[in-house]
């Protein structure tokens, strides 16, 4: 990894682990943005990596003290979120101009890749705990719900407008970054 | 606007995730059914078995009013066969220098001839000394208050002609009452010390 990735990496992990400790009401975090943004522009591999790692310290920092048994499961699906930032890129190929069917789609892709990572952490839970999955993932509903419907929200008005953002930085074409990394 | 195929497959999964939480809140709405269900007959099994009791108590309760009414006829009874040998007196504890409490024993049923020391000890609890040489008993304790320091237990008992408590005459069983006479123990540093 070329160290100009390495700086990017420690400076996304630390926006978001920064943002994951600030106070905020409970399963409404930007951490998923993030590492889906970052997945998009510079890689499916990239936005693996900066979840597994954000999700990683946050196990230690977090406000609601450390992770234990369910980290391994907050990491494969934040690094999943990463992941398919990445794999979603691919698959509007290159030429393609941002329109509202592409924020639904974002949004849609959110709700569903957070109702994902939802899954994996409740089975993370339930399964050292001893509790049947089906009654985790009902208890854990309003929860979910939550974290489902403000990742929709979010991805769909901030998304596109973040992409457009880290293009204007760095000074480059929107659907150019994924190269070299 | 014609959608693409990518587009259709991610809709799906947004369609997918709705039935999905849909179905949470049913299953939700489920358990917290069965867990209120379960609940309700608890409460109810709880319920009557409160009204056994009650019922029970109540039963009980009426039992021994009658009992209560029964004995109380008995004893007025008793009271009007032997309304010649009893009488009258008041009874009164003041605690002064332990608590400065006051305890009155108004209508005091006693024996006729009764001593002030016989009928302080049918309304407490008494420790006394006979002292052989004076022929006459000395109060060491009522309900548990001892004689310490320069405490000591003092009787009076009222004088109707002058309305005021005089310092009884002698010892509490030398003292002879008579009925409707009203007497007071008095834990007091004695006024000849």
């Amino acid at each position: 990894m070329h160290c100009k990735h390495v700086a990017l990496l420690t400076v996304m992990a630390s926006l978001c682990i920064g943002i994951q400790l600030i106070p905020r009401p409970p399963n409404v975090e930007s951490t998923s943005l993030i590492c889906f943004l970052v997945g998009f522009l510079f890689g499916a591999s990239f936005g693996a990596f900066l979840g597994a790692l954000t999700m990683f310290i946050n196990g230690f920092l977090s406000l609601w003290g450390f992770a234990g048994t369910i980290m391994p499961f907050q990491i494969l699906g934040m690094a999943l979120m990463g992941f398919m930032g990445g794999v979603y890129r691919k698959s509007l190929g290159g030429s393609v101009s941002i329109s509202k069917i592409l924020n639904l789609e974002v949004s849609f892709l959110a709700a569903f890749f957070t109702l994902i990572y939802d899954i994996i952490t409740n089975i993370g839970w339930a399964v050292p705990s001893n509790t049947p999955v089906i009654a985790a993932l009902i208890a854990g509903t309003w929860f979910t719900i939550v974290h489902v419907v403000s990742n929709t929200v979010l991805f769909g008005a901030a998304f596109f407008g973040l992409v457009r953002i880290v293009a204007n930085l760095l000074g480059e074409d929107t659907w150019s970054y994924q190269k070299g990394v | 606007m014609e959608l693409s195929k990518r587009s259709l497959v991610i809709f799906c999964l947004g369609w997918l995730v709705s039935l999905v939480l849909l179905s949470y809140v049913a299953g939700y709405y489920y358990m917290e059914f069965q867990k209120e269900a379960h609940l309700g007959r608890e409460y109810e099994d709880m319920y009557n078995e409160l009204v056994q009791n009650y019922t029970s108590l109540l039963n009980d309760h009426l039992t021994l009013i009658q009992q209560y009414e029964s004995e109380k006829q008995n004893l007025t009874e008793l009271l009007g066969k032997y309304g010649s040998c009893i009488m009258r007196v008041n009874v009164c504890i003041d605690y002064k220098e332990w608590n400065a409490t006051v305890v009155w024993y108004n209508d005091t049923i006693v024996p006729l001839g009764c001593d002030v020391l016989q009928a302080t000890k049918i309304v407490t609890i008494m420790n006394y000394t006979f002292w052989p040489a004076y022929q006459a008993s000395f109060v060491d304790a009522i309900n548990g208050v001892w004689n310490r320091g320069a405490c000591f237990w003092m009787w009076y008992r009222w004088d109707n002609k002058t309305k005021t408590w005089k310092y009884g005459e002698a010892g509490a069983d030398r003292y002879k009452l008579t009925n409707g006479e009203i007497i007071r123990w008095r834990y007091e540093i004695p006024s000849y010390l």
